[in-house]
């Protein structure tokens, strides 16, 4: 609590200290664009997240899974111990997968029913499917109940790059209120089409079931807006480098995050570079007044947002060790060396 | 009371003024007017007209600041302008129900002012002479007409001088406006003739 005194008569400092500070966290949004070291950046903030927790899980959504690669170890749609960590987990799951295989094959016949019902329960489907965004609220809401059933301390997700990944929760009301007239529709009309259907329906099923399902959906749905809207347990984490396009990007996801209500104060500038006093790289040199003249213009802008600086390193950041190193300037901020 | 022949004449007059200036227009002339009196809506549409400013004007300062090269002003003029944009579409949705309403009770009002109080007038006054034609002057069989629908024989009945009105009113637009134009109008250059190849003009000839 005393971070936060200070936080407040003065500047932000430039670390994620506040994250690891707030336990009451329970998830942690990690994005930005392509190649800015999104991976880098959550697998950092994990590692450092299991020294101050009893249980960190790192999820990567991202089509294109990193986490294989920035561990060297395999990963899969189950929660795998990351190799020398006994309390940090790692799962790669495809958010448009999941919802394939939800409807695939679905606990308790969800399928089954689908199928009994003939052309209405196709319809039906194809209707509450076609609300934007309802995929990935699915998607989500499916991790979530995987998750909670493993009771983790915190969960940290590595989001694709295309910023749509919490696009649901701009509809959050739209959505509720047209499963909520599905669901109306059938239940007005369920005794008459159980009536036509009733020889078509394998025994045991009506038209009920489904109605039962798509009020379990919409308060999922529900149930996931509200936590991630709530501040005390939700932030997110936007990384950005050093250049107009990924900075204005990061300005629009940030306003974008704002008007969903989700809580974001903390921006990770990637791959600074510090060369040395009179190096003779003049592309290096170029660069950095670039960068200069951007970092500064993030300072004016997000004076309000813990900025933190990472420098890009010589070596690409793979495997445990490096991840663990790189991710210590996290916490303590990177000193460059004296320029002249 | 005026004369009812006057009536008459002054509501086709206005109908077809109403016709010429267009409905949509009296209807935004009405509103703009009626949002400049003290009524429930004219705070509201104030409102909407500053912010439309305001919006104009980040707009046009957006434009002078490069994104580039001052990032932070930029973005900061974008939040504002962003802000101003989402609140001018709040209200100005608001103003537009109200605005439909308006409209529909304008509409009202215009439809019983003319076209209803010449449907009412030819209906009460339908066997009322408007004014009597000289004995003689025209034949019987027009004097039947004239007198249509229900109006003594002789005379001029109300529905006809609606009619005449009407033509005539016609008519004198038409040519203030055809005036209007050969006033004002400019000479039109005339095509001059295109020298053309002998071969094409041949060619031309043949077919």
């Amino acid at each position: 609590m005393s971070n936060a005194v200070v936080l407040d008569d003065d500047v932000m400092e430039p670390t994620l200290q506040s994250i690891l500070d707030q336990k009451t966290l329970r998830w942690i949004f990690v994005g930005g664009k392509g190649g800015v070291g999104k991976t880098t950046t959550s697998c950092s903030l994990a590692i450092q997240l299991s020294k101050h927790r009893k249980s960190v899980l790192l999820i990567s959504t991202d089509p294109a899974h990193n986490l294989s690669d920035a561990f060297n170890q395999k990963f899969g749609k189950d929660a795998r111990l990351v190799d020398g960590f006994d309390n940090l987990s790692a799962m790669e799951i495809d958010p448009n997968g999941s919802i394939e295989d939800l409807l695939a094959n679905g606990p308790e016949g969800t399928d089954e029913a689908m199928a009994g019902l003939g052309g209405m329960g196709n319809m039906m489907q194809d209707l509450a499917f076609s609300i934007p965004g309802v995929d990935e609220a699915m998607s989500f809401a499916e991790v979530l109940k995987q998750v909670k059933s493993l009771s983790y301390d915190v969960v940290i997700f590595d989001t694709a790059p295309t910023g749509h990944t919490l696009r649901f929760l701009q509809f959050p009301t739209v959505m509720e209120k047209a499963l909520a007239k599905i669901s109306q529709l059938s239940k007005q009309f369920g005794p008459m089409l159980n009536g036509l259907l009733g020889a078509n329906l394998p025994a045991g099923q009506d038209i009920n079931s489904l109605t039962q399902k798509m009020e379990e959906l919409r308060e999922t749905i529900a149930e996931v807006n509200t936590q991630f809207k709530n501040p005390d347990m939700t932030t997110f984490v936007c990384v950005c480098i050093a250049e107009f396009l990924s900075l204005y990007e990061t300005e629009r996801m940030i306003q974008e995050l704002n008007s969903y209500e989700i809580d974001t104060h903390s921006i990770v500038v990637n791959q600074l570079l510090f060369p040395k006093m009179d190096n003779p790289c003049v592309q290096c040199n170029a660069r950095r007044k670039m960068q200069k003249k951007y970092l500064d213009q993030i300072e004016e802008l997000y004076d309000e947002f813990n900025v933190v600086r990472m420098p890009l390193l010589v070596e690409e950041v793979r495997g445990k060790d490096k991840l663990e190193n790189f991710s210590k300037m996290l916490v303590e901020p990177f000193v460059p060396p004296p320029e002249t | 009371m005026p004369s009812l022949l006057f009536v008459v004449f002054a509501l086709q007059l206005s109908l077809h003024l109403i016709n010429t200036l267009g409905v949509d227009t009296i209807n935004q002339l009405l509103w703009i007017l009626y949002n400049k009196l003290p009524t429930p809506t004219s705070s509201a549409a104030q409102k909407a007209q500053v912010l439309k400013r305001e919006v104009l004007r980040l707009k046009r300062e957006m434009g002078a600041v490069s994104a580039q090269d001052d990032f932070a002003r930029w973005a900061k003029l974008r939040r504002q302008h962003d802000k101003a944009l989402g609140d001018y579409e709040k209200i100005d949705g608001s103003t537009k129900a109200q605005q439909t309403k308006f409209f529909a009770a304008i509409s009202t009002i215009r439809w019983v002012a003319t076209s209803g109080t010449r449907l009412g007038l030819q209906f009460w006054y339908s066997k009322q002479p408007m004014f009597w034609l000289p004995e003689g002057w025209v034949p019987g069989y027009v004097e039947w007409v004239l007198s249509f629908p229900r109006a003594p024989k002789g005379s001029v009945s109300i529905n006809i001088w609606d009619i005449a009105c009407a033509s005539m009113i016609a008519l004198v637009s038409e040519a203030i406006s055809a005036a209007y134009v050969l006033i004002t109008k400019k000479p039109v250059p005339k095509a001059e003739p295109v020298a053309m190849p002998a071969d094409l003009q041949q060619g031309k000839k043949e077919l």
